[in-house]
């Protein structure tokens, strides 16, 4: 009964989009947890299988067009064990990041031992930080507070589950048939925006799901500074958990 | 409300016409980097580096009169200095093997010198994610303090003025067992080592001729790291230590060591030169917080307590002793007293800390003013039982790919018979340059 009430509900909040009437800040604010939630899980599922493997380029662009462009090799299992490589430049070469749920070490070859970073730093400069490269799926981090369904995508409306997530609110666009993500705010608590991500070029990976290639990332915080990360050679990939380890960090090159 | 809806339309309206002007990327271009990078089985690269170093020398000072008491260097003394660092690493199947090597040419005050180091050279067999065994030589990197490690009983000790700086590893043979579990304890990792001293290998690591057994377990549980270890053995006393680190909230951290040394032998001077050695357990800890505020500066605060060092009135002593005894050399000639104070600067004395309760403290700022990849950064390591301090402003920037610059002005601030007060420099002033490579 409730969920046909939801859904009655979610037809007529999509009329009223459709028809131009519901202004984004005006709209009713109507809570549609397990359909939200479940939307949200295929947004996930969408951007990044559950395990897999990954290269990535990320690319730091200067407010002159200068660039700095980074490579790193990523594996992901689950839902909160990530570690990244980086592969270029020869500066970066060999430092690889490890994420076990909130938990963020960062190994660098000369310093030798990893030392422990958290998600708001980054390891690269520039807009992308921590949370951002090792980001776990977000109905892992998030609850669905409000969805705003439109004529074409869905507006969720998503809140930190805990203080540890780099986020506080996120608000995405998605679309209604692929459930890609077009656009995605991230905000701080004090309801500060701290960057717009930017979902493009969708193609298909290994398993043939439209995955978008490329995010593009700019911030208020860094004006005229824009961040782009491309994926490439997304596979699904399954490894042991002892990889995600401390004593791995160091040697993640051998199981690439 | 109304006014709202209508910026954010606007915005939205805006957005598109932004996009337009940002950066394009060539997708297929990215594509055959990544094909040629991923298919490699080698590396070979490394860094050049030059360094020239204008050091202002305290001709007074205890380490400068005691070292240089024949021939008093002057008081602004400019070095250069050359490096290569070569790394290079190969792996097929479940074999890889690992190389670093350092070569460093500079003129010191007697001269030039060239020194060339195998940093690291191990070979290394994974059957499975659950073993690994190593041999050859290798750094550790035990324990969790930045700018000291009391509970690394293998490592060489870290430069505290410059921490991240590579070490030359100790030629050993390990085994790692690692175990993930879900639930609390989600990692466990037992690492166990044979550490060989003898005439030409780890020579400097205790008394010669035995093969010695450390050891570490490693868990984290509950979203804390912790640690054990443990080094035995006939080269060098029994030693036990325990680490811990921890996200206290995502731009706070805190870790702590603690390390005991089973009968660690200390030789002191009184003020007048005569030895006398002391063995008792010595007990060594650190605590530290890093900590990341919404400016996006960095703190780390760490408090040390040297278990190994000495007391303020050993090194006032020891101090007393070196100048008394270069004013008898100037007087009459007589270097005994030098000579035998150099060996004690050769020992306890003169390393880098050796006092016992130090405080290091470091802001570092990311990207100011917007511009990035710059970084000023301020570092105090300050003696807390005399007040003597080294402060280090410093700046690095990265104005292209794979090219560092660093600026660096370590002044040593102290009064007479303290620590930093009678350390051989007033200040030195470092310019960095440091260019990386891949083959």
């Amino acid at each position: 009964m409730s969920d046909a009430i939801a859904r009655m509900g979610l037809a007529l909040v999509g009329l009223l989009g459709a028809l131009g009437v519901g202004a984004v800040f005006s709209a009713p604010r109507i809570t549609y947890g397990q359909d939200a939630d479940q939307i949200l899980r295929k947004v996930d599922a969408v951007l990044q299988p559950e395990s897999f493997e990954s290269y990535r380029k990320l690319i730091n662009v200067e407010p002159s067009g200068a660039k700095r462009e980074f490579l790193l090799f990523t594996l992901k299992k689950g839902h909160d064990k990530i570690i990244s490589l980086f592969m270029s430049p020869a500066s970066e070469k060999g430092r690889a990041t490890l994420r076990l749920g909130d938990n963020m070490w960062l190994y660098i070859p000369n310093v030798g031992k990893p030392v422990r970073i958290t998600s708001l730093q980054s390891v690269i400069g520039g807009v992308f930080n921590n949370a951002d490269i090792m980001r776990l799926d977000y109905h892992v981090e998030y609850d669905v507070r409000k969805m705003e369904p439109k004529l074409k995508e869905y507006i969720l409306d998503l809140k930190a589950k805990n203080a540890t997530v780099a986020y506080d609110q996120v608000k995405m666009w998605v679309d209604k048939k692929s459930f890609v993500p077009s656009k995605i705010e991230c905000y701080a608590a004090t309801g500060l925006l701290i960057k717009t991500l930017y979902f493009k070029e969708n193609k298909p990976f290994d398993d043939a799901t439209l995955r978008p290639s490329v995010i593009e990332t700019d911030s208020p915080l860094y004006k005229g500074y824009q961040s782009i990360m491309v994926y490439s050679r997304v596979k699904k990939r399954v490894v042991p958990d002892e990889v995600f380890t401390l004593e791995f960090l160091g040697k993640v090159e051998t199981i690439r | 409300m109304v006014g709202q809806a209508i910026l954010f339309a606007l915005i939205l309206l805006a957005a598109p016409l932004a996009a337009q002007e940002k950066a394009q990327v060539d997708l297929a271009e990215i594509e055959k980097e990544i094909a040629a990078l991923a298919e490699k089985p080698y590396h070979v690269g490394g860094f050049f580096e030059f360094q020239p170093t204008l050091f202002g020398i305290d001709r007074d000072s205890t380490f400068a009169r005691v070292r240089f008491y024949r021939d008093p260097p002057p008081h602004l003394f400019d070095q250069y200095a050359l490096r290569l660092r070569l790394e290079g690493s190969y792996k097929k199947d479940i074999f890889s093997v690992f190389l670093k090597s350092d070569t460093a040419v500079r003129n010191e005050l007697p001269g030039w010198k060239e020194e060339t180091k195998l940093f690291e050279a191990y070979a290394s067999v994974k059957p499975n994610t659950s073993w690994i065994f190593e041999a050859g030589k290798k750094v550790m990197k035990w324990g969790k303090g930045y700018a000291w490690n009391p509970a690394a009983f293998i490592d060489r000790p870290k430069n505290p003025e410059d921490p991240e700086e590579a070490l030359e590893g100790a030629t050993l043979a390990t085994a790692d067992y690692i175990r993930s579990f879900a639930g609390p304890v989600k990692t466990l990792t037992l690492t166990t080592a044979l550490v060989p001293v003898y005439e030409h290998v780890n020579a400097k690591s205790g008394e010669l001729g035995h093969v010695n057994f450390a050891a570490k377990l490693y868990l984290l549980a509950y979203d804390t790291d912790i640690d054990w270890m443990i080094f035995t053995g006939s080269s060098r006393t029994t030693r036990y230590g325990f680490d811990f680190s921890r996200n206290l909230a995502t731009n706070l951290e805190a870790h702590g060591e603690f390390a005991v040394i089973n009968n660690f032998a200390l030789t002191t001077a009184n003020e007048r030169g005569q030895l006398s050695s002391r063995q008792s357990d010595a007990v060594s800890y650190l605590l530290g917080v890093r900590y990341l505020s919404e400016q996006e500066t960095t703190y780390i605060v760490e408090y040390y307590r040297n278990g190994t060092g000495l007391s303020r009135a050993q090194m006032t002593d020891f101090f007393s002793y070196a100048q008394r005894s270069y004013r008898l050399f100037q007087e009459t000639g007589d270097e005994s007293g030098l000579v035998r104070a150099q060996r004690l600067l050769d020992g306890a004395y003169g390393r880098p800390n050796p006092g016992r309760h130090y405080l290091y403290f470091r802001a570092s700022q990311k990207e100011p003013f917007d511009i990035l990849y710059l970084t000023p950064a301020l570092t105090t390591i300050l003696n807390v039982r005399d007040g003597s301090a080294v402060v280090i402003p410093e700046l690095s920037y990265s104005p292209m790919t794979n090219l560092e610059l660093r600026l660096r002005a370590p002044t040593f601030v102290g009064k007479q018979r303290t620590d930093y007060g009678e350390k051989q420099n007033d200040f030195r002033i470092e310019f960095r340059i440091r260019f990386h490579f891949s083959l």
